[in-house]
């Protein structure tokens, strides 16, 4: 089938969720052209260098871990759909991580019966509640298209114990909640699941060779992808669109547009009157990355792979009213896993809640100043926990919500995007269709399954 | 395409989707489904693949047609007829 326009389907954004969806559309014999405006793939989850270490942002560790004979989990059916082989993808497990409150600590790896019997121990007579929450989870089916339910509500009437649901919410929500206060319980179950169930892990090698790895097999497949690339507009006319008009002034044309820089971006590139605040994700971070040289290993306490914090009485999942708010975060290790050999090197990752406006509104001597407060006041809170681990740091580095907007194209530096999720991924032009964090799925797998359902639901049929 | 042909093209594209899958002693009067234990993601490979090797289109409503591998030749065997195999 020829067909008259430059490609079948462009797609805005070589992150994840827009790889994915390229090699899946590619493979089946489509014209597919990918649109990156920067010299990497990856999106969030992408990686720079800084004195010869490579450093890697995003997710501090993959989800969803799954055995390769497990067919159905969600890892796996990725690899099929995108013909990667499972068994040459070497995999390293969690070691084994830990929520801790001023009150009670929960420690996790990917054997969910450690976690209950963690709950057992910590929380008597609250197992039974835990089961109830786990079959309920297991019952919802979070991909069917549900009306939103308050997470907040069916864990208080199951669990019954409000430190016990903050401490699970803390580490579900900060990997994937867009929504401040509570979270729908679809979002829920697809978070407890791919954490609790099944599990971090992270690939063999870096960010950089997953990223390779896909560029590699969408290439395979003809696809095409150009870098550092701007679109400046999406060129619609009456329900259609007819193609993009690049910022060097270049227009092609393509019979259908996946649109992955999220709502509010696509909304800005079509010119879709769309209510925008209600699409802007409020919650963003800031991020702090250490080397430190391997001789520090024996002072700083890192036996776990990630720590999720919370200080105070009760955990509040919103935006701070002050730059960062270090009384609640997480703390990674991305070494600690199963089977990495040590390095010269280690690092830890700390991530804390930060107020996007006030990043915003600094200038830049202010901004320098308001980072290194920021780091100073978090490393002063991160190291009670685990020691003081910035003292002997060959290298740090921090970014903030401005930063994450500035590289990701996630508006107002919302790492999940809009609180507001398009699941179909149907926008008002019958061919243009939105995939990745404001689809709906989240997380490294949640959005290359993402990239693929959108493909497969409106554009291979 | 005869009918054996047609067989052995289906039992390559679903090699071809599942490293794993297993042929041996395969009932090809039973659901595919149940005994390659295959999801509707996979189905939609297998459809595909067609569409792509020999410009066949299956409207979703006949995809239960391709449920057993015997009622995947009845199926495909009058849309293949004319086609070599390659």
């Amino acid at each position: 089938m020829k067909s008259l326009e430059d490609y079948q389907l462009i797609i805005i954004g070589g992150g994840l969720s827009g790889l994915a969806a390229g090699i899946r559309t590619a493979r089946f014999g489509q014209k597919v052209l990918i649109l990156e405006q920067h010299h990497f793939p990856g999106g969030l989850n992408s990686f720079y260098y800084r004195q010869g270490h490579i450093l890697e942002t995003g997710l501090h560790a993959m989800t969803n871990f799954a055995e390769p004979s497990n067919r159905h989990a969600p890892l796996n059916r990725l690899f099929r759909q995108l013909k990667l082989s499972r068994k040459k993808f070497q995999t390293h497990e969690q070691i084994g991580s830990e929520i801790k409150f001023q009150t009670h600590g929960l420690r996790f790896n990917n054997d969910f019966s450690f976690l209950e019997s963690e709950i057992e121990r910590e929380f008597p007579g609250s197992l039974d509640h835990f089961r109830n929450l786990a079959m309920k989870v297991q019952e919802h089916d979070p991909f069917a298209l549900s009306k939103w339910q308050s997470t907040r509500e069916i864990l208080s009437i199951t669990l019954r114990n409000k430190v016990l649901e903050d401490m699970l919410l803390l580490p579900l929500m900060v990997y994937g909640n867009s929504e401040e206060h509570d979270m729908d319980f679809g979002q829920f179950v697809i978070m407890f699941r791919s954490i609790f169930l099944e599990g971090f892990f992270r690939p063999e090698g870096t960010i950089r060779d997953f990223l390779d790895m896909l560029v590699e097999q969408y290439k395979k497949y003809d696809g095409e992808i150009r870098f550092q690339t701007k679109v400046a507009k999406i060129v619609t006319h009456k329900d259609r669109i007819q193609g993009v008009l690049l910022e060097s002034g270049e227009e092609i044309s393509c019979r259908a547009v996946l649109s992955t820089v999220g709502i509010p971006g696509t909304a800005h590139l079509s010119d879709w009157p769309l209510e925008l605040e209600a699409y802007s994700g409020k919650m963003s971070f800031m991020e702090s990355i250490s080397i430190l040289p391997s001789s520090q290993r024996q002072s700083v306490r890192s036996d776990s792979t990630i720590i999720f914090y919370n200080n105070k009485d009760e955990f509040h999942y919103s935006c701070p009213d002050t730059a960062i708010d270090d009384s609640w975060g997480v703390i990674c290790f991305p070494e600690n896993f199963q089977a990495l050999e040590e390095g010269d090197v280690f690092q830890v990752r700390v991530t804390n809640p930060a107020n996007y406006e006030i990043w915003r509104q600094a200038g830049s001597t202010q901004y320098e100043q308001l980072k290194t407060e920021s780091y100073t006041k978090s490393q002063q809170t991160v190291g009670k926990i685990i020691g003081n681990y910035w003292k002997g740091a060959v290298f740090q580095d921090s970014f903030t919500p401005t930063t994450i907007e500035r590289y990701t194209a996630k508006a107002k530096g919302a790492v999940y995007g809009s609180p507001l999720k398009i699941k179909d991924g149907c926008t008002p032009w019958q061919n243009l269709f939105i995939a990745g964090t404001d689809q709906g799925y989240l997380g490294i797998i949640g959005s290359m399954l993402s990239g693929v359902t959108i493909v497969n639901q409106q554009l291979l049929q | 395409m005869t009918r054996d042909e047609i067989r052995d093209i289906i039992i390559e594209i679903i090699q071809d989707i599942d490293e794993e899958a297993e042929f041996d002693g395969l009932d090809a009067d039973a659901p595919l489904r149940d005994q390659l234990d295959l999801d509707s993601m996979d189905f939609l490979d297998i459809v595909m693949e067609l569409r792509k090797r020999y410009q066949i289109t299956i409207p979703e409503e006949e995809y239960p047609e391709l449920a057993t591998l015997n009622s995947c030749v009845n199926y495909l065997e009058p849309k293949l007829q004319s086609v070599a195999v390659s």
